[in-house]
This record gives structure tokens, C-alpha cells and sequence, in this order.
């Protein structure tokens, strides 16, 4: 571990004396300190702290990310072609120790200016929380500076239902084999449908549990997150509801005003504490005033929302995630560098960067099944080519590597007051750290033990 | 020597960079004027830009497009997730990056003032959408592209429509909001001889906070207002008029009809709902006609029969209407003779409007309760007794108001339904006649005392003091309320 700490050290070093550290560190702050002065928000406390904390994040995502690439590729890159690195394998250290050494150098300079520039917006934004009028800061820390998890209703299992209603329709009408499948998709949506439906005048229940955190939820309001869709159009754009929280025969009952809400849109509802009952199981009723049809989706519909831990350490689990993303990156720097020039390394390392930010592209062509684009009307391919029997599996498997790193959005979480687990953390950092960044160190160490340092000369 | 070389070495080259600049900035004039003339450009250079823009617009050069495209991806993304707290720093990035395109400034400002504003429940979240809207055109849009007609117009329209009409459920937020900030700007009402000619620090103040944040010229103001008010500049209408009029102004001839159009439809909103009181007891203010500007909205309905002869018989019909209520409008404001003169006008123009199911003329009184009636001669006890009770609130709450006049005009409706009724069912009062006048005022009154009445207790207080009634005491009533 010594030899190791000793490369560590080195790389601090390479970085200081090339003022990395301290320009990383002056323009870091200096995003900090200067994006609040140059945005621009929606006029509320909440939506400034939401506006700033994706854009300072992703300031300091982007600054670190690309500095840890180019820095990854030059620590090692110029080494070996400035011949520096031999200086260093004539020691008795193995060249993997060299590799580790050098990867945690640039991890642990990522922890340091990233504990630096995360504690800044950290304190901005509780200082400027501070400021604010009390009923603005308790919007904040009810719905931005926390940890909010969230619980749906369990949906039950439709298959014996939907087998069922599947065996009788195909005794009163045989059907081809093949049709059967789409039947059962569709008679599974006519079940669901019946559930998610609210008609003209009816109402919809809805039975939570909230499980174990029912002990820590004693006089804390919870949030209704809804959801819903209509086919029917209102001149207004907005359709009435009326919600009734808790059961009658147990407990006190909150009802609401009639509300003006618009589909197709997240709306979060504040409902009194205590609503619940002993066992920790909140009943919610929503009653439909129009003369249109509503309909809650079983999966986004209804979700209730409660504080689970302070915003300080969902912070900090934020950061940790990201600090997963700069340690992937630095191994592919450096995985790069193990056998290229420090050009033609960081130019790789770049590019795979954006065809990872390019998974959006991706994920249209393994939808559609085909690179051409497809005929909106028709939802037919507009042309065949032999690239997509190529590209298609191909995008599907970078997909599912991608989707290994970015099915993470800590920014996302913290703008929107949701918990970021620790089981979220920990499996990060196991797909994103030890299973991808593992890969490269892999590739990376491997090649680097088998290169012949001397040929690998610069020509300055 | 060497070192002497590496020394002068950056210096230099500082000093061409320097010279190279200042030779560039004196041929750049020269430039734009060769653009212009050659045809090499379809957008004329940006002058007097802010630093961002002037950065933005040279530097980027065509990269701004791919950028541009970028963001509004971003900003659809986001909508589409329900995330909008981004979207006035995008728009306000687009717009930058585009700032010639007219379409990008209608699409984010319409974005903001409708689509986004209505995903909130409360109103005052709303509010802040529609400002949002408002701003980026007002502010931004027109400013850059001062020629560019659809700009007003959708400015007028989001004036008009948005928040003028009662389509939005938070409308009548959007237009109290708009009132007391109009109220805060203007001192009280406009006083155009203190704007135009401001003399005391404080009608200069006024009048830079008209024209650098709300971006009104006090002179166009005064002349909006020759041409199509009196207008209420506390309400949404005329703000609405007042953008359209500078469109109008600006627009080539073949876009001039669109213009017109929205001033019109505009004023026929002002005059329905273009009144503004101010009710001092509450601190609220109610809508209603603006009885001042019948006479302009009746010529506008004139020229909308003379401009589109294939719409002549519908536009008709709509003159026809709004005679109708402008006769009515004026009685119940106790304007007898105006009355009058606009139900002869009526009568004039056309004749059957003014005829009874029997075919016979109404008169003035009868003709203005049938509007809010089916049929005046109703001999259902129930919708009378209903029909009464209606005017004798309208009574009350406009004695509230201190508008006496109002006030006994309603009264007098209610009374001269009551008398007709009891004549029509003459010899069947003990089946279905109604109950004595006093006691269908002693019920409504007793019902507006209710606390669950709407009415604001200041309201409640000056209602008693203007009936002579003492004022309630902390005994318990068995809940009679006191005559």
C-alpha cells in the first residue's frame, strides 16, 4: 500500500505543480458564487433553490468530469511519452500498483474539490434559506432541502383475472393461436382500465401503507404526488377535484377544496398530518365533479410522499454518486492512456463520453428497430438497411451498458426533494465503480503491463 | 539574446493583436453596409446588443442554430417531465440565440403564459407564468424586433384572452393582481397632464416606472384612449387595445385588418366587463360595464357589417345583442336617458328587437327586465319569488357599495316585477300569490347577515350603518338576526 500511496502522492503533485488544483478550485467556486447572479428563475424561492442546484451540480459535474478526463489521460499518457515513467517502473513497484496509484490519485483529488465545491452550494443554500420569509423556508424544506421517499399503492396481480376472462372469451370465440398473446395484453389493459377509470360523478379509492415509516411520520404532513389523463378537453384546461384523506370510521378526515388541476401533470397535494391509522394505512378518495372521464395511471397516478431524512446526507449520497461517475471516468482515461498517445487518448475517452450522452439517439433507434427513422403516421420503417441488423443489436448492448450509469439522476433527486437511498449509493457504486470501472482497470492495467515503455517515446 | 527575443516575443504579439482589432472594429461599419447593399444577408447585424447577445450572436456564429436546438430539446424534455422551473432561463437562452426568429419568441412566451401556467393549482402560481409570458414579449421580443406585428399581437391577445377573459379559473386573480399593480404605477387613475408633463419628483417616477417596466408611452396612452375609450387602465383590456394599436401602427396595410379585428373584439370584452369599481370597504374590486365607450364599440360593430359582407347577417345579430344589454347596462346604472336614446336607436335599427311575444313595443322599464328574464309576464310563483329575491340582493349589495343609485334601481326592477306579477294572477293571490315585498326583503337581508354569505364583514358593518341597524352584540341570539 505504501508504493501506492507513494504514485498517489505523485500525481498530487504532478497536479499542483501544474496548477490543475487550484484553477479546478477557483473556477468551481467561482461557479458557485457566480451562477446565482446570472440565472434567471421563475420568481420563487423554490424554483431559484431547484434551478440552482441543477445547474451548479451539473457546473460541477461537467468541470470535474472533463478535467478528470484530460487529466487521467495526461498523468499517464505524457509520462510514458516524456519518459518520466521510467523513472518510476525501475523501482520495485508493479506496474498495476502504478495504475491504482494513479487512479486513486485523481479520485482523491475529485473528493477533495468536490467536497469543496458541493459544501459551498450546500451552505449557499441553506444562508440563503435562511433569508427568506418563514412560510417560503417552510416550503423549502417541506418539498426541496429534504429527503422525500415515496410509496404507492400495491397493485394486485391481474393474471388469474386476466386468465380467466381470457378462457371464457376463447371458449365463446376460438381464435388463432397466435392472436392469443395480444388478447391477453389487451384484455389485461380492459382490467386495468376499469381500475384506473374515474367516471363522470364516480370516485376512486386509494389504500396506502405506509409501512414501517408510519413511526417516524407522528404530526408530519405528507404530500399526494397525482396524476392523471383525460381524452375530453376543458376551455379552461384545467378540471375540478375534490380529495377526502383518511377513513371516517376510524380517524379525522381532511377534505379538500375543490381543486383546479390540470392533466397530463405532476401536482403535489400537502395534507394535514396524522391521517393515517395505527396499522400505518392512509385512505384516499378522490370524487370527480366533471361530466369527463378521469384517469389515474396504476403506476404514476397516485404516489404519497414523506420526509425520510434531512437534505444534509441526501446530499451528501448525491455527491457520492456523482463522485461514482468522476471514478468511471478516470478509468477510462486511463484505460486509454495505458496504450495511446495522450491525444489520440483523450480524444477517445471524449468520444466515448458523448456516445454515452448520447443514449437518447440510441434509444430511438432500438425502439424503432431501425437507424432510418420511421414513418409517424404509420409506425412503419421508412426504409430497410443492412446497418440495422448491424447498429440495432449493437446500440441494445451499449444501451444496457449505459443504462448500468445513467439509470442514476442524483441532480434530479436533490432538485426534487427525493430520497436518494443508500441501497442506490451502494449499487453505484458496485455497477458504475466495481463492474464498469473494473472492466477498463482491467483492460487498462493489463495493457499497461504489457507495453514496452521504451518504444513509447515522445519525439520532442 | 535568446532571452532578449522570448521578452520582447508575447509583447509584440499582444500589440498586432491589438492593432488587428482596432483595424477590424474601424472596417466593420463599412462591412454591415456592404451586407446590406450586396444582399449577402437576410438579417440585418444586431446593434446596440448587450454583451451576452453581441457574444451569443458573433461568436457562436453557426453554431447558435445546433445550440438552439439543443436547449429546446432540453426545455421539451423538461416540460414534458413536468420540470419547469428551468424554463424561463431557457427561454430567455433561445431567445438569445435567436433573437430575430419571430417564431421562437411567440412559441416560448405563449409556452410559459399558457401551457405552463395552467400545470399550477394555485393561483398565484399562475399569475407568475402569465407575467413570465408577458415579460419575455414585452420586455425581449418587441424591443429587438420593434417591426415585427405578430409580436403584438399575441401581446394583446395574452392581455385580451388570457387574462381578460373568464376562461382561465384564476382569471379574476390575474386581473385583481393586474388592478392593484396598475393602481400602484399610475398613483390612482392616469392623469394624462401629470404624465405627459410630470413636474414633482414623484409623477417622474411615475412616469419612468411606465415606460421602463411596464414600457407604456403616457402620449400613446392618451391617444389609445381618444380613439377607442374611455378605457380602465387598471384592467387588461386596455392593455390589450393599447399593444394592438402599436402593432397596428407599425403594420404593413395588408396586416392592418388582423389588428383592427383584436382592437374590436377587445373593445366589445371591455365594454361587458371593462368597468372596474373599487369597493373602499374591502379593499376588492368588481367588474362591469364600461358605460363610457357604447357609443365607439356600437361603430365598431358598424364597420365589422361594412368590412365583411359575407358576415353581415351574424355581425347583425352581434350588434343587435349588444344593443340590447347597452340599453340595459345604462338603466340599471340609473342613465335613464341614455338610455332612452340607445333603446330608440334600437328600435330604429331593428324594429322586431323591441317586440314583445304579442308584438307589441316594450316599453324602456319592460324592455330592461326582460333581459334577465325569459319572459317578463312569468306567472310561476317559485322563479318570481327567485327573480325578485335576485334584484333585491343586487339592492343590497350595491347600497354596500354606496351606490344608492344602483342600488334603488334594483329595488325598483323588483318592485315592478312584484306589482306586474300580482296583477297577471289577479283573484289567485291566496294560491299563488307572492309574499309582501317587506318580508321578501326582510329574508334576503336576514340571509346576506349570514356569515356564509360571502359577504366580508366590513361589508356587513357599512350595510348596517347605511340601514340604520345597531350593530351586533356577543349575546346569543337564537339565531334571529336583528331587523
Amino acid at each position: 500500500m505504501q508504493r501506492i500511496f507513494a504514485i498517489v502522492g505523485l500525481t498530487w503533485k504532478a497536479a499542483f505543480r501544474y496548477r490543475l488544483f487550484w484553477v479546478l478550485a477557483a473556477l468551481l467556486v467561482g461557479a458557485v458564487v457566480a451562477l446565482p447572479m446570472l440565472i434567471k428563475d421563475d420568481g420563487t424561492a423554490r424554483g431559484f433553490t431547484q434551478i440552482l442546484l441543477t445547474y451548479t451540480l451539473g457546473s460541477i459535474t461537467a468541470l470535474l468530469g472533463i478535467a478528470t478526463l484530460w487529466l487521467s489521460c495526461g498523468t499517464l499518457a505524457r509520462d510514458i511519452e516524456e519518459s518520466q515513467i521510467q523513472m518510476v517502473v525501475v523501482k520495485p513497484i508493479a506496474r498495476w500498483q502504478i495504475w491504482i496509484g494513479k487512479w486513486l490519485g485523481i479520485l482523491s483529488l475529485n473528493a477533495m474539490l468536490l467536497a469543496i465545491a458541493g459544501g459551498s452550494v450546500f451552505f449557499l443554500l441553506q444562508w440563503r434559506a435562511t433569508r427568506l420569509a418563514p412560510d417560503q423556508q417552510a416550503i423549502l424544506r417541506n418539498e426541496v432541502l429534504v429527503a422525500r421517499a415515496g410509496v404507492r399503492e400495491i397493485l394486485p396481480d391481474f393474471r388469474d383475472a386476466v386468465e380467466t376472462e381470457l378462457q371464457r372469451r376463447l371458449r365463446n370465440n376460438p381464435v388463432n393461436p397466435k392472436d392469443i398473446p395480444v388478447i391477453r395484453k389487451q384484455i389485461d389493459e380492459q382490467i386495468k382500465a376499469g381500475i384506473q377509470s374515474v367516471p363522470a360523478g364516480g370516485y376512486r379509492p386509494w389504500r396506502i401503507d405506509l409501512g414501517r415509516a408510519k413511526n417516524s411520520l407522528r404530526d408530519q404532513p405528507l404530500f399526494l404526488r397525482v396524476k392523471f389523463f383525460t381524452a375530453q378537453s376543458a376551455p379552461s384546461g384545467t378540471f375540478m377535484a375534490l380529495w377526502q384523506v383518511g377513513n371516517p370510521e376510524k380517524m379525522r378526515v381532511w377534505r379538500s377544496e375543490p381543486m383546479s388541476l390540470a392533466p397530463e401533470t405532476f401536482h403535489e397535494i400537502i395534507i394535514p398530518p396524522n391521517l393515517f391509522d395505527e396499522n400505518g394505512l392512509l385512505d384516499i378518495v378522490f370524487v370527480n365533479p366533471n361530466n369527463a372521464t378521469l384517469l389515474f395511471p396504476l403506476d404514476e397516478g397516485m404516489e404519497v410522499l414523506y420526509r425520510e431524512g434531512s437534505f444534509g446526507l441526501n446530499f451528501a449520497r448525491g455527491l457520492g454518486i456523482i463522485f461514482c461517475w468522476l471514478a468511471l471516468l478516470a478509468s477510462l482515461g486511463l484505460a486509454a492512456a495505458s496504450f495511446l498517445s495522450f491525444p489520440v487518448a483523450a480524444f477517445v475517452s471524449l468520444s466515448v463520453l458523448i456516445l454515452g450522452l448520447s443514449s437518447g439517439t440510441m434509444a430511438s433507434v432500438v425502439e424503432e428497430g431501425t437507424i432510418l427513422g420511421v414513418d409517424h403516421e404509420s409506425g412503419a420503417a421508412q426504409a430497410s438497411s443492412v446497418l440495422d441488423t448491424v447498429l440495432v443489436p449493437v446500440f441494445g448492448a451499449v444501451l444496457k451498458v449505459i443504462n448500468l450509469v445513467q439509470s442514476f439522476s442524483p441532480i434530479d433527486s436533490l432538485s426534487t426533494g427525493r430520497s436518494i437511498t443508500w441501497t442506490q449509493l451502494g449499487l453505484a457504486g458496485t455497477q458504475i465503480v466495481l463492474l464498469l470501472g473494473g472492466i477498463l482497470a482491467a483492460i487498462g492495467i493489463i495493457t499497461f503491463t504489457r507495453r514496452e515503455l521504451a518504444t513509447a517515446q515522445g519525439t520532442s | 539574446m535568446n532571452f532578449t527575443r522570448e521578452k520582447f516575443y508575447k509583447p509584440i504579439l499582444l500589440a498586432l493583436a491589438a492593432c488587428l482589432f482596432f483595424g477590424v472594429s474601424q472596417t466593420q461599419r463599412a462591412m454591415n453596409r456592404d451586407r446590406e447593399t450586396l444582399g449577402l444577408t437576410r438579417v440585418a447585424p444586431l446593434e446596440n446588443a448587450p454583451p451576452v447577445l453581441a457574444f451569443t450572436t458573433v461568436a457562436l456564429g453557426g453554431f447558435r442554430g445546433l445550440i438552439a436546438n439543443a436547449l429546446w430539446i432540453r426545455a421539451s424534455d423538461l416540460q414534458e417531465n413536468d420540470k419547469f422551473f428551468e424554463m424561463v432561463q431557457l427561454a430567455d437562452w433561445i431567445t438569445k440565440l435567436e433573437p430575430h426568429f419571430v417564431h421562437v419568441w411567440l412559441v416560448q412566451g405563449w409556452n410559459m403564459a399558457y401551457n405552463i401556467s395552467v400545470k399550477f393549482s394555485e393561483p398565484e402560481d399562475r399569475w407568475r407564468w402569465v407575467q413570465r409570458g408577458i415579460e419575455l414579449l414585452r420586455d425581449q421580443g418587441i424591443p429587438w424586433n420593434p417591426d415585427e406585428t405578430l409580436l403584438y399581437r399575441e401581446l394583446s391577445w395574452f392581455f385580451q384572452h388570457k387574462m381578460g377573459h373568464n376562461l382561465d379559473d384564476a382569471h379574476q386573480f390575474y386581473k385583481i393582481a393586474w388592478a392593484n399593480e396598475m393602481k400602484e404605477a399610475f398613483g390612482g387613475k392616469p392623469n394624462y397632464a401629470e404624465l405627459l408633463d410630470p413636474q414633482t419628483d414623484e409623477a417622474k417616477a411615475r412616469v419612468q416606472t411606465l415606460r421602463e417596466k411596464y414600457k407604456l408611452d403616457p402620449q400613446l396612452m392618451k391617444e389609445v384612449d381618444e380613439l377607442y375609450g374611455p378605457l380602465e387602465w387598471w384592467l387588461p383590456d386596455a392593455h390589450a387595445i393599447y399593444w394592438a394599436e402599436m402593432g397596428r401602427r407599425k403594420a404593413k396595410s395588408e396586416e392592418q385588418q388582423t389588428l383592427r379585428r383584436s382592437i374590436y373584439q377587445t373593445m366589445q370584452q371591455a365594454f361587458f366587463r371593462g368597468g372596474l369599481r373599487e369597493n373602499k370597504i374591502d379593499n376588492t374590486f368588481t367588474l362591469g360595464p364600461n358605460l363610457e365607450i357604447i357609443e365607439k364599440v356600437n361603430r365598431t360593430w358598424e364597420i365589422f357589417a361594412e368590412e365583411d359582407l359575407s358576415q353581415k347577417e351574424h355581425m347583425k345579430s352581434f350588434h343587435k345583442n349588444f344593443l340590447h344589454n347597452a340599453v340595459y347596462f345604462l338603466f340599471v346604472a340609473n342613465r335613464k336617458a341614455e338610455a332612452a336614446r340607445w333603446f330608440d336607436y334600437l328600435s330604429k335599427t331593428y324594429p322586431q328587437a323591441v317586440l314583445d311575444k304579442n308584438g307589441r313595443k316594450y316599453a324602456l322599464d319592460e324592455f330592461a327586465i326582460a333581459q334577465v328574464t325569459e319572459d317578463v309576464s312569468e306567472t310561476d310563483v317559485n322563479k318570481t319569488t327567485a327573480l325578485i329575491q335576485g334584484f333585491l340582493r343586487s339592492a343590497f349589495f350595491e347600497l354596500a357599495q354606496d351606490d344608492d343609485d344602483r342600488a334603488a334601481n334594483f329595488e325598483l326592477m323588483a318592485q315592478k316585477v312584484w306589482n306586474r306579477y300580482q296583477a297577471e294572477i289577479e283573484g289567485a293571490q291566496k294560491r299563488v300569490g307572492l309574499k309582501p315585498m317587506n318580508e321578501l326583503k326582510r329574508a334576503v337581508r336576514e340571509e346576506l347577515f349570514d356569515p356564509e354569505s360571502g359577504f366580508s364583514p366590513e361589508m356587513l358593518n357599512h350595510l348596517r350603518t347605511k340601514l340604520g341597524m345597531s350593530a351586533p352584540t356577543n349575546a346569543p341570539t337564537a339565531g334571529v338576526v336583528p331587523k
